[in-house]
């Protein structure tokens, strides 16, 4: 089994204090290097699911195995360095470190797990801030696009085999929606990996292998027709 | 191995303003009291110091402390004068090397003039003149380190000690602050002793009481300095500086002395009294220094707190994308170390140079050099603040893990 590929199984969620479970997700599989979008109303759990699926959020019942590894059963620690090794994620916000350059947010993940980066990784970095195009320049000085380019080099880091985007286009103008929107997808199809973007945007949906949209706590497959 | 240290730097970098802030109210606060203690002790040292060449003063009866004040510290003002018997019966008593009378009463451009003998100059050929020789005639003078005279050069004394203030000057105006008619020669300079004997002028006895229309203990036209005197022809003297043969000596002049005619003191006996009260000042200074220190970290411990509550999404975010909690909680806690324990170093620093500044300030105004030194009570204030800022670092840190990494994102 690829390490990209994801099996959820009898998932369900709710909050502390909620009477009803917010998800449940009987069956979700993705095979290793498919895209796939998620759509739905806001407050309809998206970006919980997405939280679920990267580990953030623990789970009332239920797994979620990408590739061999059931993330909902994963203690803390290792659950921390799956994240680190196997995933990336791409938030609204960009969530960049302010006082650190665009390089060294996208070597930041480095420093988790070891006190100096390598040198091929830190040729890495050079390269992924090079072909996202953005100035080596502190964090808060950049614009909102090139902070997200930044944010999804720093996801590419350690070429996981997932990449979790959460409204990854939904802070940025027209012009920069479709240059992070083409770079997240040429990236990713680069380095083979699965992705899943929670989206409001239908253009940047339209170019994902599947859609999925979230209703009443339920994933409901939309058919190409509707997309 | 982690390294949370470009997180860390990140943060400083982006709050530079805070941090300077920060680290300059715990260094402040903490060079108070290193400032409070040093001076003291040096204040101590220094007095102590001064005092190492009288080993026995007699003086008339009176106030102790004025005696020392203005014999060993040259704080002259008028005080009593003790008997020329006391001595003449000084000069004959066994276990005395030295009996010195200290008189004074002029000065030189603000250099006090003492009279005294040659044996009392060099401290009874324990400190050589580094230049030049001891006075060996009447118009001879040894000045100290710090008095600008030449050996060779002749000067006049005025009337008056520089010290009074310019009320009682110009209250004795008529009558004193007027030129003598003798003259002095420099003919030796003392090695430096960091006390305010370096800025005297140190001449014949003889010379003072001649010049202030006094007998001089030897024949009237006698010009012989230094004891044997005629006991009959000595006048008073404001203080005598006694060389005892031995410790046990020492102990049994004081008794031989204390007598209705005049008092006998140890100036290590004083200097204590003063010391005491001193110490209760210094205590309740380092007291009010601590609380000061206590109220700085408390308030500035506070505030990072918020901050680092503000910051919780941040954390979310590292943790999200792959920090362990370990890392989290090592930016955390450094953050905070390195502003506490900064501070504390930094305030060390800082309170020593205060320290060394108010020496210099004090100095100028006792007349003795206070030697400032690292003392183990400073280092373990510095300690114990840098000890409690690591462990206090743990709140912060422990907090923010206590937040769950969703929670945290949602902001």
């Amino acid at each position: 089994m690829a390490t990209g590929d994801l099996h959820v199984s009898e998932l369900s969620f709710r909050f502390a204090g909620q009477a009803s479970d917010l998800l449940r997700v009987d069956q979700l599989s993705i095979a290793h290097g498919q895209t796939l979008g998620i759509r739905g109303a806001s407050g309809a759990g998206k970006s919980t699911l997405l939280h679920c699926l990267a580990g953030i959020e623990p789970v009332d019942r239920g797994s979620i195995r990408w590739g061999g590894d059931d993330i909902a059963a994963l203690p803390a620690a290792a659950l921390a360095r799956w994240r680190a090794q196997r995933l990336g994620l791409v938030f609204q916000d960009f969530h960049l470190v302010e006082g650190l350059s665009a390089l060294g947010n996208i070597l930041l993940p480095a420093s988790f797990n070891s006190w100096r980066a390598s040198p091929a990784l830190k040729q890495r970095a050079g390269e992924l801030l090079a072909r996202v195009g953005a100035p080596n320049r502190r964090a808060e000085l950049l614009s909102r696009g090139e902070r997200q380019r930044v944010a999804v080099a720093r996801a590419l880091l350690f070429k996981p085999e997932v990449i979790l985007a959460d409204e990854p286009t939904a802070s940025l103008d027209a012009d920069n929606r479709e240059i992070v929107s083409a770079l997240l997808l040429d990236l990713v199809s680069e380095h083979g990996a699965t992705l899943i973007v929670v989206s409001h945007e239908a253009h940047l949906l339209a170019r994902l292998d599947r859609q999925l949209e979230l209703r009443g706590g339920v994933l409901h497959e939309i058919e190409e027709s509707h997309v | 191995m982690f390294n949370p240290l470009p997180v860390v730097v990140a943060d400083y970098r982006r709050n530079r303003l805070l941090v300077i802030i920060t680290l300059a109210l715990i260094a402040i606060a903490m060079a108070i009291g290193v400032a409070v203690i040093a001076q003291e002790r040096a204040l101590r040292q220094g007095s102590a110091r001064a005092a190492d060449d009288f080993d026995l003063l007699i003086g008339a009866p009176g106030s102790p402390t004025q005696l020392v004040l203005t014999s060993v510290y040259l704080r002259l003002q008028a005080i009593p004068l003790v008997d020329g018997q006391v001595l003449a019966k000084a000069m004959r008593t066994p276990g005395v090397r030295y009996a010195a009378p200290i008189a004074f009463g002029d000065n030189y451009l603000g250099h006090p003039i003492v009279g005294t003998i040659a044996a009392f100059a060099d401290r009874g050929g324990s400190l050589p003149p580094d230049a030049g020789r001891l006075f060996a005639r009447r118009g001879e003078a040894l000045v100290g380190a710090k008095v600008m005279l030449p050996i060779g050069a002749k000067f006049r004394p005025e009337h008056g000690a520089h010290h009074e203030s310019h009320a009682d000057h110009d209250d004795d105006h008529d009558a004193a602050d007027h030129e003598h008619a003798l003259e002095y020669t420099v003919v030796g300079r003392l090695p430096a002793r960091h006390n305010v004997w370096d800025s005297a002028i140190l001449v014949p006895v003889e010379d003072v009481w001649a010049i202030h229309g006094l007998p001089t203990g030897h024949a009237d036209a006698d010009a012989q300095i230094g004891p044997p005197w005629d006991a009959a022809k000595l006048p008073g003297v404001p203080a005598i500086a006694l060389k005892p043969d031995s410790v046990s000596a020492a102990y049994a002049l004081r008794i031989a002395f204390r007598t209705p005619q005049s008092t006998a003191l140890f100036p290590a006996e004083v200097l204590n009294e003063l010391y005491a009260t001193l110490g209760d000042v210094r205590d309740l200074m380092s007291l009010l220094a601590l609380a000061t220190q206590v109220l700085v970290v408390v308030a500035v411990l506070l505030a990072l707190l918020v901050g680092f509550l503000a910051r919780a999404r941040q954390f979310a975010v590292l943790r999200a994308i792959g920090a362990g909690r370990h890392y989290v909680f090592a930016v955390i806690w450094l953050e905070v170390s390195v502003l506490v324990a900064g501070g504390a170093v930094v305030g060390l620093a800082l309170g020593y140079g205060a320290a060394e500044l108010l020496s210099v300030v004090i100095a100028a105004r006792l007349g003795f050099t206070l030697p400032v030194t690292f003392g183990a009570e400073e280092l373990l204030l510095a300690a114990s603040l840098a000890v409690s800022g690591l462990l206090i670092a743990t709140l912060p840190a422990l907090l923010s893990l206590r937040t769950p990494i969703a929670q945290g994102l949602k902001g």
